[in-house]
């Protein structure tokens, strides 16, 4: 409840429609961490024309997002690569979500057709390497769903609050390190 | 010379026998796929449909590309989350053209070395015939059998 008020409060103190990004840049330091689920992150890119707008109305409205999330504007979710999506898990991100426009209501055709074939290659490419793959999802909404996109947020948030934090670099030595243990192996058959 | 959609519709229903002189005359085609940006120019290239693009991509292609291309940046960075080295092949969805691993066929390819010449990346390498002894012996034999025994193509 204090993360709630203050949620509200850091977002008063700003000019009204100033932005969802605003409110969560601002209220995640200040929110109390209770839980170690709250120090995760959520990357959501959100799509100008639909889900950044959906955004925009719901910070407009008052409604407490989760502090975890942060929003990152794309002019259409077919903007978003797997180099987008796999740089801001390795480089401290929880999960990332792609919140686009809904199926055939792209204002660029077929941009979140892209987004949501991209998002499942990166999921396949996820799973191969032993990383859960429900840390990347595709949500769509249109911009008249202020509803739906906190209901994305939250159920993203929920997600990765049920998994452990994504290990980096650690496991990075052994990956490093197995090539040359093969090649040790080789050396010793002779 | 690149084929129209047509031609290489037509190239994908001659059998192999086709292609007579596939393993004899041409330049030994060595592929470095860890060098592939799959931009699939090879594909495109290819007169007699030995490369094209596949259905799925093998994500060790991303670990061992070098470190300054794109696919690298996204070797480095699947790195730094990886649990464990790539299991295995993975299958590519319909909208993800770039990500694929390009199939190359050697029964059906000429050695003409389009492909060389089309790969902007220097992923693939054409090795003169002489130096292309050992692998064209095994395969030569049967490709000029083939094409005698299959007379109706010249």
């Amino acid at each position: 409840m204090t993360a709630t008020t203050e949620l509200t409060a850091a977002y008063v103190m700003r000019q009204p429609g100033s932005g969802a990004a605003a409110q969560a840049a601002t209220a995640a330091p200040t929110a109390p961490v209770a839980g170690d689920s709250l120090r995760r992150s959520v990357v959501a890119f959100c799509c100008r024309e639909c889900a950044y707008a959906a955004a925009d109305a719901s910070a407009n409205a008052r409604t407490p997002l989760p502090p975890t999330v942060r929003l990152v504007l794309v002019p259409c979710s077919g903007r978003v690569g797997p180099l987008h999506l796999l740089s801001a898990l390795a480089e401290g991100a929880d999960g990332v979500m792609v919140a686009g426009c809904l199926e055939g209501q792209c204002h660029y055709r077929e941009g979140n057709f892209n987004a949501i074939d991209r998002v499942t290659f990166v999921q396949r490419l996820l799973a191969s390497v032993g990383v859960e793959p429900q840390r990347v999802r595709m949500f769509t909404m249109s911009a008249g769903e202020p509803p739906r996109f906190v209901a994305a947020v939250r159920e993203m948030d929920r997600t990765i609050g049920a998994l452990p934090p994504l290990a980096r670099g650690t496991t990075r030595t052994d990956l490093t390190v197995a090539p040359s243990s093969t090649a040790a192996a080789t050396e010793g058959r002779p | 010379m690149p084929l129209t959609e047509r031609g290489r519709a037509m190239i994908e229903r001659l059998p192999e026998a086709a292609f007579p002189t596939a393993g004899t005359g041409g330049c030994l085609i060595l592929r470095h796929e860890e060098r592939c940006v799959g931009c699939g120019r090879c594909a495109a290239a290819c007169p007699s449909g030995a490369s094209s693009r596949g259905e799925t991509f093998d994500p060790r292609q991303l670990f061992d590309a070098p470190a300054d291309s794109r696919r690298g940046a996204l070797g480095a960075a699947l790195r730094a989350i990886a649990g464990h080295a790539p299991a295995g092949v993975i299958d590519v969805p319909a909208r993800v053209t770039v990500f694929r691993t390009i199939v190359y066929d050697n029964r059906r390819c000429l050695g003409c070395g389009a492909c060389v010449r089309a790969c902007p990346a220097e992923a693939i390498e054409a090795l003169a015939p002489e130096a292309a002894v050992p692998p064209a012996a095994g395969a030569a034999p049967a490709a000029v059998t083939d094409s005698t025994s299959g007379e109706a193509i010249p």
